[in-house]
């Protein structure tokens, strides 16, 4: 089995594979299949265009106007709300409150996942237990997830105070702190999104055909060089999906913040879309929320582009 | 192609039934939204009941939305999918939007319509309420009730720190001695099991911002001071009074430990942590039902350097251009802020009457002397004050106050630097609003 195909047999690019149009295997295509397609692609079209691309082409509208919602008309203001954003030192240190989160929560997520991605493909007991423990935190609401956390924060009462006080060390007032209550955040975080990440690695894993490791025994690998030499190049497509889409989903953040902090102490958890939020729905002016939310489309763009370009080289036949 | 027919005839009768739902012509419906909170919808329920006793013809429709955000949003999108009701709830801050948007009437129209009332009906209701109800002096809504700060101790924690418990703080020298002695930690253990007053500070970005500006204002007041100057071209919260007002705050918040109380102010005190907090009429039925074996009672806020002064709530009703039946709308807020009705609603509600005579209502002399701790509230409505009204920007401006507070307290930045700060920025925002509108 060459390399290509072993990449090709990875779960992951099937998934990519879905969303490429192909041809119809069956050749030619009746005219029935034509009608039926419309018909069962027709409410899809419509969520899109009302949902999702509508939203998108009139945000982008709205960015280069003043709109309170109320009225019937935007005023057109031409680049203001952006030169105004940008002059503004709000918008700065949110934007570099997004950037610590993202890069304190990204690495962070990606390799907890991966440990225990690894520790639970091997065989033992309790797996599928474990597996199911590990994955709890995705589908829990984020509401209800906050309030516990908020209790294990807690400088008085709290778990984590009572923990670390084993350590000696003294107790940290974790979420009335500027810079606790972000690593406050990025714990959080991290404990209710790694669990999806946990299963892509697992079904990364799963790929990876075990003839490669029984080579690599003969040849006298050990298992340090097994990691580096066949799981980690061979999980490098899964890698690069999962680090694009926390990278995305980490930019997004809004509801974890929302419930646990509301972006205080004193702004310090003040994110890019909380940012969003206020300027949209507290003080109504739709036209700088709108340039917000496209300079953090803008940022993504970017930074998937620049990943593209750099993984493109390093993982051949994907993507 | 059967199974399409059948499926078109379906739901064409299912549209059909959704939409068309006539009840007799000659009565008239009136959708009210309002926020209420679910134990006073009995009370609400009991309020329509009467009206549509003496008023067969109209037919209120009472519909609960979401207070805050919620129904911003919600009043947006019925307007401009021309869905909006008849009647709605509203906040003063909003009222701005709603008449740039054209959306509702002036109440001139109706008051000096045929069914009108007279001026000295309309001077009998709390000037504070009317200055709310307005905007740039023109009356766009009507108050449905009144609410006010007052403060909220527990007795028996008075007498067990020394402290006369029918004697509660006077004055701010008096408030800050007494919540220093109302606090300790009993086991030494570096945590407070009593804290002596609760501040209600939040993170200036969260949702509980406005609520924190909200009961900082009487402090303001009571040192002398105002937000905004009356011509509304500069804000003047960062002036003497400002600072004494926020170091107030500052000086309690440090005293207190305030930093690590992260309960529920309610919370705490129904579970004996707390001593004092500010708080106002909505909760008195709750507390009366659950602070039981408790020797617990509202007082006047505390006379600042200044003078007396607390802050009026309340909720307004406006009709909206959108209605079909303008006169009937009226007619329901015309009967609303009878005295009469007034007093039931206070009674039923707890929640404050918006206008004087209701205090010559036999029943409601009654009902003021077996409760006093309503009373206190009535009382304080003499002394009420309103936010000075901020027409373009309020909600930016309420957003750096409450920076302004959040850096002096949580951070502990020098009071006059933080004030001077979001003060400069609250008149970039003014000026900017003031020039676009001019």
């Amino acid at each position: 089995m060459t390399k290509t195909e072993a990449l090709n047999s990875n779960s992951v690019q099937k998934l990519v594979s879905l969303f490429r149009f192909s041809r119809s295997s069956r050749g030619g295509m009746h005219k029935k299949d034509g009608i039926n397609a419309v018909f069962f692609l027709t409410p899809t079209v419509i969520i899109f265009l009302t949902f999702i691309l509508f939203p998108v082409v009139f945000s982008f509208y709205l960015s280069f106007h003043e709109w309170n919602m109320f009225s019937n008309e935007a005023t057109f203001v031409g680049f203001d709300n952006y030169t105004k954003m940008f002059q503004s030192e709000e918008f700065w240190s949110v934007l570099k409150n997004t950037g610590i989160f993202t890069f304190g929560t990204v690495p962070l997520n990606m390799a907890l996942s991966l440990v225990v991605a690894i520790a639970l493909n091997k065989k033992i007991k309790g797996k599928k237990f474990l597996r199911t423990a590990f994955f709890a935190p995705v589908i829990i609401s984020p509401v209800a997830a906050a309030v516990i956390w908020r209790w294990i924060y807690d400088p008085n009462y709290g778990l984590l105070n009572y923990g670390i006080s084993f350590l000696g060390v003294g107790s940290v007032n974790w979420l009335n702190d500027p810079t606790a209550a972000m690593f406050a955040l990025i714990i959080m975080s991290v404990w209710k999104t790694f669990g999806i990440n946990m299963v892509l690695f697992s079904a990364g894993l799963q790929g990876i055909p075990e003839t490669y490791y029984e080579a690599a025994k003969i040849d006298g690998a050990g298992k340090w060089a097994q990691f580096w030499k066949i799981t980690l190049p061979l999980l490098a497509p899964t890698t690069f999906f999962i680090m694009i889409m926390s990278m995305i989903s980490s930019f997004q953040v809004f509801d974890l913040v929302y419930v646990l902090t509301s972006g205080g102490p004193l702004g310090s958890t003040k994110v890019l879309v909380f940012f969003v939020y206020e300027y949209a729905f507290k003080f109504f002016e739709m036209g700088y929320a709108s340039a917000a939310a496209y300079v953090l489309f803008v940022i993504l763009i970017v930074l998937t582009m620049i990943q593209v370009r750099y993984m493109k080289n390093r993982i051949q036949g994907s993507f | 192609m059967k199974k399409l027919i059948i499926l078109i005839i379906v739901s064409i009768i299912f549209i059909n039934s959704c939409g068309g739902d006539e009840k007799n012509d000659d009565k008239k419906t009136v959708i009210f939204w309002h926020s209420f909170v679910s134990s006073t919808v009995p009370a609400l329920n009991a309020l329509i009941e009467d009206f549509e006793k003496t008023h067969p013809d109209i037919n209120i429709e009472a519909q609960y939305i979401p207070s805050g955000d919620a129904l911003v949003q919600k009043l947006i999108t019925s307007i401009q999918s021309e869905t909006a009701p008849d009647i709605s709830w509203l906040h003063a801050h909003f009222m701005e939007d709603l008449v740039q948007a054209d959306a509702i009437y002036k109440m001139e129209k109706f008051i000096k319509g045929p069914n009108g009332i007279s001026e000295a009906d309309l001077n009998d209701i709390y000037p504070a309420l009317l200055q709310y109800a307005s905007w740039r002096g023109t009356l766009y809504s009507m108050p449905m009730e009144a609410t006010n700060l007052a403060l909220l101790y527990n007795k028996d924690m008075f007498r067990a720190a020394g402290l006369d418990p029918e004697r509660p703080p006077q004055n701010w020298d008096e408030l800050v001695e007494y919540s220093k002695k109302l606090t300790f930690d009993k086991d030494g253990d570096g945590k407070n099991e009593q804290t002596g007053l609760f501040l209600p500070v939040y993170p200036a970005a969260g949702p509980l911002s406005g609520w924190m500006v909200w009961q900082f204002h009487p402090y303001l007041w009571q040192a002398g001071g105002y937000k905004i100057n009356l011509a509304q071209t500069e804000v003047i919260y960062n002036d003497e009074a400002g600072i004494k007002a926020l170091r107030l705050w500052k000086k309690i918040y440090h005293d207190l430990d305030l930093n690590v109380f992260t309960s529920d102010y309610d919370v705490a005190f129904a579970s004996r942590n707390l001593a004092m907090a500010m708080d106002g009429p909505w909760n008195l039925p709750r507390y009366e039902e659950i602070l039981t074996g408790m020797d617990w009672a509202f007082a006047p806020l505390p006379s600042g350097p200044e003078k007396k002064a607390t802050i009026v709530g309340g909720e307004y009703l406006a009709i909206f251009k959108q209605s079909e039946h303008p006169e009937a709308a009226w007619a329901f807020i015309k009967w609303i802020i009878q005295p009469e009705t007034q007093a039931k609603w206070a009674m039923t509600s707890g929640y404050l009457p918006i206008r004087r005579a209701v205090k010559e209502v036999p029943e409601f002399k009654q009902y003021l002397e077996d409760n006093p701790n309503f009373k206190v509230f009535i009382d304080q409505m003499e002394f009420g004050q309103a936010e000075r009204p901020i027409d373009y920007g309020g909600m930016e401006i309420m957003r750096h106050i409450a920076d302004a507070i959040e850096k002096s307290t949580v951070g502990n930045q020098d009071v006059q630097e933080a004030l001077n700060e979001s003060a400069k920025l609250s008149n970039k925002v003014l000026n900017e609003a003031n020039q676009k509108h001019k």
